[in-house]
């Protein structure tokens, strides 16, 4: 517990920051060559930020507490599921624009800091999709990808809650040993939220669909 | 929260005839200037401005209270919780210890006592401005102001569309639960262990899921019919010519995002203590 505390406290250093500022400017880069592959943003891709922001706000309601200041939040399983379906661009706007959008109107205030844990899960759940043939919408998702969600998904906790601590630290202001308390509580509900409910459901929706096998490509 | 998913009350005053990514910008600035300081002194100032800007803005009490109560309850849990893990936190950084209440070796200092107090402020202090943008502006104008203040267009149109789904998505969602509760599905606490009720929540997710992509699909061909996207930038309906009156408050913005800049940058956030 010491050590891995300490490892938060060692980000506080010139070293530590420009090692998460270089991180973060990968992760850009690496959205931004995922976009320009794609050309521009399709329709359905706006449409879906937004169906997915807006689902986020609306299953942000349903918690079930587990401990103070700890509960499992159904609506963090849409972050890899919609990250997985419409690619890393979607994932992060909907954790963007979803928490931010909920934080505003359920409590007139935005913590910036956790809007960023929650995008920086819906981006790293989109990662999955780098694979080209990993398409869950015509039932092809192998253990290899299912082992790759999950891989994606704790990464992505791991840069969203530096951020989120980079944040409440410098900006809010907050004591480090407190966050460290917090953020450890969050991602391990967050984790276990996106383990029993967020890849399951995207499992289960690939096996639904049906694998085509008959059909060829004819040149 | 009314039907269309907006908190927007219709008033007339200064602040609703303001455009929207003014407000925006002002809310950017004085986050930003909040952001740089530890100070009770200024919180406190931008509190008093804050509620003087929400009586200028003519709306209601009614519906602003519910928010400050959350945001009370919020700092209060908050405090104790900080207080619990870090009892000596304010001590540390103005380095004198003044107990307060001492229990062997987990006593807790005035220093941090008040160093809640200023963090509870500090989380108040950004209120008023946020409630002030969510509350005049008229959602049809949101997305264009996000687009003039830079967020792309297709960007600001899936905020747009959020704001329009929400209260469809969320009755459907309460759907789906009744019709799963129906079907002997345990959501409630008493009626199945934590684990039972969480791994229930997954017989709503697929359903779910697969009912909002059949309506992404629905609306995203509806739109591309009309032709969205098809351009590099887009006109909006409501979006109005900038008046002196904007323009004179973009300044004061920009200033105060400045000086909040500065200020972080040359002194830092000091905890100001005044024992």
């Amino acid at each position: 517990m010491d050590k891995l505390s300490g490892s938060f406290v060692s980000l506080i250093s010139k070293q530590g920051i420009t090692a998460v500022a270089i991180a973060v400017v990968l992760c850009i880069i690496i959205a931004l060559f995922n976009k320009k592959k794609g050309r521009k943003m399709s329709t359905k891709t706006v449409v879906a930020i937004g169906v997915g922001a807006a689902l986020y706000a609306a299953l942000s309601a349903i918690s079930i507490p587990v401990g103070p200041n700890t509960s499992f939040r159904i609506a963090i399983a849409l972050l890899p599921i919609f990250g997985a379906f419409f690619g890393p661009a979607a994932g992060f706007l909907i954790g963007f624009i979803g928490h931010a959008l909920n934080d505003a109107f359920m409590y007139g205030n935005i913590w910036w800091s956790w809007v960023f844990l929650s995008a920086m899960m819906g981006l790293f759940g989109g990662f999955v999709c780098f694979d080209r043939k990993f398409d869950p919408l015509n039932g092809i998702c192998t253990k290899v990808h299912i082992g790759l969600m999950y891989l994606w998904s704790l990464i992505g906790m791991f840069v969203g809650s530096v951020i989120a601590y980079l944040g409440d630290v410098y900006l809010y202001g907050e004591p480090s040993e407190k966050l460290f308390v917090q953020i450890t509580a969050a991602n391990l509900s967050n984790l276990v939220v996106i383990a029993v409910i967020g890849i399951p459901a995207v499992i289960l929706i690939a096996k639904s669909k049906a694998r085509n096998q008959g059909l060829k490509k004819d040149f | 929260m009314s039907k269309s998913g907006s908190l927007y009350i219709e008033r007339d005053s200064l602040f609703h005839g303001l455009d929207g990514s003014i407000k925006l910008l002002m809310l950017i600035a004085w986050t930003g200037f909040v952001f740089a300081f530890m100070d009770a002194r200024v919180f406190l100032g931008m509190i008093l401005i804050g509620l003087g800007i929400l009586k200028l803005s003519k709306l209601p009490a009614k519906a602003i209270w519910p928010l400050f109560v959350f945001i009370f309850v919020f700092t209060l849990f908050n405090s104790v919780f900080l207080l619990l893990i870090t009892p000596e936190y304010g001590s540390k950084l103005t380095g004198s210890y003044t107990d307060l209440i001492s229990l062997g070796v987990y006593s807790i200092t005035l220093e941090t006592v008040f160093y809640c107090f200023t963090l509870s402020l500090k989380y108040i202090a950004i209120m008023p401005i946020t409630i002030l943008f969510l509350f005049t502006t008229h959602p049809s104008n949101f997305a264009s102001s996000l687009n003039r203040v830079g967020v792309p267009y297709r960007i600001a149109y899936a905020v747009s569309i959020a704001l329009r789904y929400i209260p469809d998505v969320k009755t459907e969602v309460e759907n789906i639960i009744n019709a799963q509760e129906a079907r002997g599905v345990a959501f409630r606490k008493g009626d199945a262990g934590l684990g039972t009720r969480l791994k229930n929540y997954a017989t709503v997710m697929v359903p779910l899921l697969l009912s909002s992509f059949n309506r992404i699909e629905v609306v995203s061909n509806a739109m591309d019919l009309r032709g969205f996207g098809k351009n590099k930038s887009r006109t909006w309906y409501q979006r109005k010519k900038y008046t002196g009156l904007d323009m004179s408050f973009a300044a004061l913005s920009f200033a105060v995002l400045a000086a909040g800049i500065v200020i972080k940058l040359t002194i830092g956030a000091v905890y100001w203590y005044p024992f």
